[in-house]
């Protein structure tokens, strides 16, 4: 077994899916508990793209982001059932990376809008928040979907990895 | 198995998600063809010095977005036929 996901990212990741859930869960029983899970989303977000730049090996945005040449590449060797094994995150997984990201900073900051005097009770602020969530739980279930699909078909957890950082050796 | 249970885990999430009735505030008001115009309501709440954001049905109510005569930011409910305030649950 190797070392794959650092510290930082493993409490990033699993910060963010309990926050998330607190924030998603609230906003109809607490303002204050839907706020503050949210801006606390939003600072996880922040960490996780600063780390993205400058963290650790397999944390970098520039060792897991390939082209869309590449990520087609792989989607064809994937459809045929050869797809290789990557020890961070394969092609696809990398592009749900950013787009899970993405979204949760539009959800984070249209929610936030919606406290300040300019843009509280604007429709389409209201509306980019409920959709984007809308979004970002499509998203969600795609990605815990492809986790338990490669899991299978490279017969390793990655749920479990993502949990104490450790992988199988080998792959690319 | 994994296509029913993606579908199983995404049906689950986005009927969690959807946004319906928030449960805030119910009125019996009737279908919506009985209701006074938002417009009405509007300028009602202008009168008093409301800037009116957004209105929008929930629980057959109206549900208002403004900032008040103070400038501060609230979200109240109407009844659409009268137009008197509900009163909400603090959150």
């Amino acid at each position: 077994m190797i070392k794959v996901w650092d510290p930082v990212v493993r409490v990033l990741h699993w910060s963010l899916v309990a926050l998330f859930v607190v924030a998603w869960q609230s906003p109809l029983r607490s303002d204050l508990v839907h706020e503050w899970s949210g801006y606390a989303c939003l600072m996880i977000v922040t960490a996780r793209v600063l780390w993205g730049m400058w963290g650790g090996p397999h944390a970098r945005f520039s060792a897991f982001l390939r082209s869309p040449s590449a990520t087609a590449r792989y989607v064809r060797a994937l459809a045929g059932g050869r797809a290789p094994r990557y020890a961070g995150h394969n092609p696809l997984g990398g592009w749900m990376i950013v787009a899970l990201l993405a979204t949760m900073a539009v959800v984070c900051v249209t929610g936030w809008m919606f406290t300040t005097d300019r843009f509280w009770g604007v429709a389409w602020v209201r509306t980019t928040h409920d959709l984007g969530t809308d979004i970002l739980l499509g998203l969600i279930a795609v990605h815990i979907f492809g986790n338990a699909a490669m899991s299978i078909l490279h017969r390793e957890n990655l749920i479990a990895a993502m949990w104490h950082g450790r992988k199988r050796a080998g792959g690319i | 198995m994994l296509r029913s249970a993606f579908i199983t885990l995404g049906a689950g999430l986005l009927a969690l998600g959807s946004a319906q009735a928030t449960g805030l505030a119910s009125c019996e008001s009737g279908p919506q063809s009985g209701w006074k115009p938002k417009e009405e309501l509007t300028k009602m709440l202008e009168a008093k010095g409301w800037k009116v954001r957004m209105i929008k049905p929930d629980g057959g109510c109206y549900e208002v977005y403004a900032l008040d005569e103070k400038g501060e930011r609230v979200e109240a409910y109407f009844h659409p036929v009268t137009l008197d305030p509900v009163p909400i649950a603090k959150k």
